[in-house]
């Protein structure tokens, strides 16, 4: 019976036509699952440089067990000091009652540090900047001069899967940013919402690197900026997993 | 395509002029049709005009639900599909050689007040994101819709009498109807909400998936 209807289907809807209906159609997936989600920022406070390579960040006390990086995986670990955190994607925080956990920033050679963050039913993305100071050092941080304004550049950001060309990711991540070669740190650029960013920070003729943390790796594009609007591709290998 | 048309007007003239000549001794039988074939179910009046043209005014309908008859390479999913076409027709059975009354020639319309598809896919695999396994919500679907509604043409082959020469007969038509240009969407829900972006690709994959055969058995009730 199921044989039959198929046919008749395919009789009745597969019209005399050359194309297949489905052809060079991609399937798309969201990477928005995590929806509460604080970047951490991990710099050394005198210098504003990344933290060290070997630096660690632990989530600890209350909430911990439900805090999650943003692939979705329980392993959180900096990438040139920057990562991605987020809640469990069926808990939500209430106007009355925020979410609270606890972030510990330990380096070897400096002070471990800890941080408490609150995700709120209000804020959605948060940036929390942690400067890790050397053991002993009393040096006041560095203040790190906010970046100039430009004019308004729109970036769309596709994810591409090894080996899977029918796959496209739109990725929604905070994406980082600094001039290709400059030797400063990346520095933030705002947050990637379903592949789209919009922002002031890029001057016109200038190329800049533009780096993604996810799933414990490091995704980087560069794209010299001459207009208003861009489509990158970052072949995001570890959002991929399905 | 706008030949189609003036062709069944100049068909219709011709035959009604042609027998115009042998009106006095004109039968006007009139019959129901009950009809079964790629357009699914439907019953029909016909009316002789003349020895050699009839028309016929009906409605079919053809509700059809399957599942898994859709894949898509590389992706492990189950696919719910639905078409429903519904519509009223009038045609016109033109029988052009009096030696051979099981031939006709069929031209009419029809006004399709539903003429869609859809294929909902639904991703069938456990879906894990890093260490969350996501429930069916959060994964969500896509449905690909397509809607062909409007008038479009008909125009096709009839074998066997039109009319029964005593009370009952059954006969054969074999034809296409030309749908209207389709409209074409694509909408996702949880992670597979961005899929809409490829509504574009999609209805330009559609847009020639205009020809819907037909292939009909007829039985008719001569009164």
């Amino acid at each position: 019976m199921r044989a039959i209807r198929s046919s008749i289907f395919m009789m009745v809807l597969g019209f005399i036509a050359c194309k297949k209906p489905t052809e060079n159609i991609k399937i798309v997936v969201d990477t928005d699952i995590i929806k509460y989600t604080a970047l951490v920022q991990v710099t050394d406070a005198q210098t504003g440089n990344a933290a060290p390579a070997n630096a660690t960040i632990t989530v600890v006390g209350e909430n911990a067990a439900n805090i999650y990086e943003i692939s979705g995986k329980k392993e959180i670990s900096l990438v040139q000091g920057m990562v991605t955190i987020g809640l469990h994607p069926n808990l939500a925080p209430t106007a009355e009652v925020p979410i609270n956990t606890t972030v510990e920033i330990a380096a070897p050679g400096y002070t471990t540090q800890r941080k408490n963050i609150s995700f709120t039913a209000a804020q959605r993305q948060q940036i929390v900047p942690i400067g890790i100071s050397r053991v002993g050092n009393t040096a006041p941080p560095i203040v790190v001069p906010p970046p100039p304004v430009y004019q308004d550049v729109s970036l769309n950001f596709t994810g591409t899967c090894p080996n899977r060309p029918d796959i496209e990711i739109r990725p929604s991540v905070y994406v980082s940013f600094k001039k290709t070669g400059g030797t400063e740190p990346y520095r933030y650029l705002g947050y990637m919402d379903k592949g789209n960013i919009s922002t002031n920070l890029l001057a016109l003729g200038e190329t800049y690197d533009f780096q993604i943390v996810y799933g414990g790796q490091s995704y980087i594009v560069a794209q010299k900026i001459d207009q208003s609007s861009y489509n990158l591709t970052l072949n995001m290998a570890e959002a991929c997993n399905f | 395509m706008k030949l189609l048309p003036v062709f069944i007007f100049s068909f219709l003239l011709n035959a009604l002029a042609v027998k115009g000549q042998g009106a006095d001794t004109l039968k006007r039988p009139i019959a129901v049709q009950l009809n079964v074939g790629t357009q699914g179910i439907g019953a029909a009046v016909n009316y002789g005009v003349y020895e050699k043209l009839a028309l016929r005014l009906g409605v079919n309908a053809i509700p059809i639900k399957a599942n898994d008859v859709f894949k898509i390479s590389g992706f492990n999913s189950t696919s719910h599909v639905s078409a429903d076409f519904y519509n009223i027709h009038l045609l016109a059975d033109y029988t052009p050689f009096k030696q051979q009354p099981w031939f006709r020639l069929v031209g009419g319309f029809a006004y399709f007040l539903k003429a869609n598809g859809n294929v909902r896919i639904i991703p069938s695999d456990d879906y894990k994101y890093g260490d969350l396994t996501l429930t069916e919500d959060q994964i969500g679907y896509v449905d690909l819709n397509v809607d062909w509604k409007g008038l479009a043409p008909y125009l096709g082959l009839g074998f066997l009498k039109t009319f029964p020469k005593r009370k009952f007969n059954i006969n054969l038509d074999l034809g296409t109807y030309y749908l209207n240009k389709p409209e074409a969407d694509i909408i996702g829900t949880g992670i597979l909400t961005g899929n809409s972006s490829q509504t574009e690709q999609f209805q330009s994959n559609i847009k020639n998936y205009r020809w819907l055969p037909i292939l009909q058995l007829n039985f008719n009730y001569k009164f």
